[in-house]
């Protein structure tokens, strides 16, 4: 009897990564910021290529956002929209280099198998101080998103 | 027998575990995945002005007998600008080319860089602002018109144009 415990808890802590999927769709993301108008309101430019597919689990879980990004210039922020098969968006996130995993989606429902799916809305942002990328260079974040227990 | 004791003791504990908190010990992380975003932020300069026209008008009593010379001012106009290269600058030109009264311009209470002094509109772009750097700022334009009672009556129609370059 103890024996075939054993094995049934072997099988439980190999099968579960297994069964948990989160994926990045639509590939790597480009944003050029090309025009502005005097005033306030900085120069800006939004992308909604991405998205996010991922596998509901037999717990509550949530998906974080973090970013690498070494010498980071301008303002990236990021938003879910469009969430379908459960979840709420976090606020719009500033992305930071050097920021911990931060809140995207949470509350997503357990209804395994079930998949969610969002959009993510990336919004690129840079004051006429923070320059341009000609004299400065781009930006290139890797950001990773983590499907986690809530 | 001791040794079976302690074994058993140690199978357990891990059972117990295993079985009881298998999301637990995952919580942890199910899956993560990446991918890379680059921000590319073209060299970007504009301005705009408050009111696309200035009214300078001569009229009698602007006049002083025995003196030539009349002035008329304005400074209604904002300029407003935006430029995020490192050296920038703008300038001022006029589309008139043989106008009949003088037209002086100067930037008054910029918010960054320096004004250049007054000088007359030509057809040649002149320094209006220096070393605004990358900013965001904006100033207001003082015009003057200057007309010598000698030279009669009549009108000047400028179109004005204000280019932010490089420095």
């Amino acid at each position: 009897m103890r024996t075939e415990l054993f094995i049934i808890a072997v099988l439980l802590t190999w099968a579960l990564p297994a069964a948990a999927q989160l994926r990045v769709q639509g590939g790597n993301v480009t944003i050029s910021i090309t025009a502005g108008i005097p005033g306030p309101i900085p120069p800006s430019a939004t992308v909604s290529t991405t998205g996010l597919r991922w596998r509901q689990e037999t717990v509550d879980t949530k998906i974080t956002i973090s970013t690498i990004c070494p010498g980071q210039k301008f303002t990236l922020r990021a938003v879910a929209t469009g969430i379908t098969g459960g979840g709420t968006p976090a606020p719009e996130v500033t992305l930071q280099e050097g920021m911990p995993a931060t809140d995207f989606i949470v509350d997503i429902p357990p209804r395994k198998p079930n998949n969610g799916r969002c959009t993510v809305q990336y919004t690129a942002v840079a004051t006429f101080e923070q320059g341009n990328s000609l004299e400065l260079g781009d930006d290139l974040h890797t950001i990773t998103y983590t499907l986690v227990a809530q | 027998m001791k040794l079976q004791a302690n074994l058993f003791s140690s199978a357990s504990a891990f059972l117990a575990i295993s079985i009881l908190c298998p999301s637990r010990a995952l919580a942890q992380t199910f899956d993560a995945d990446a991918h890379t975003v680059q921000v590319s932020v073209l060299p970007i300069s504009v301005v705009s002005l408050s009111s696309g026209t200035v009214n300078l008008d001569m009229s009698l009593g602007l006049i002083t007998p025995g003196q030539d010379q009349m002035t008329v001012t304005d400074q209604s106009t904002t300029l407003t600008w935006g430029t995020n290269s490192s050296a920038s600058k703008i300038t001022a030109s006029t589309s008139l080319a043989a106008p009949l009264f003088d037209l002086r311009i100067v930037a008054v209470n910029p918010t960054q860089g320096a004004a250049s002094p007054e000088f007359s509109l030509t057809t040649t772009a002149q320094d209006l602002l220096l070393n605004l750097g990358r900013s965001s700022g904006s100033c207001l334009l003082h015009y003057t018109g200057v007309a010598l009672a000698s030279q009669g009556s009549g009108s000047d129609l400028h179109v004005i144009t204000f280019t932010v370059q490089a420095q």
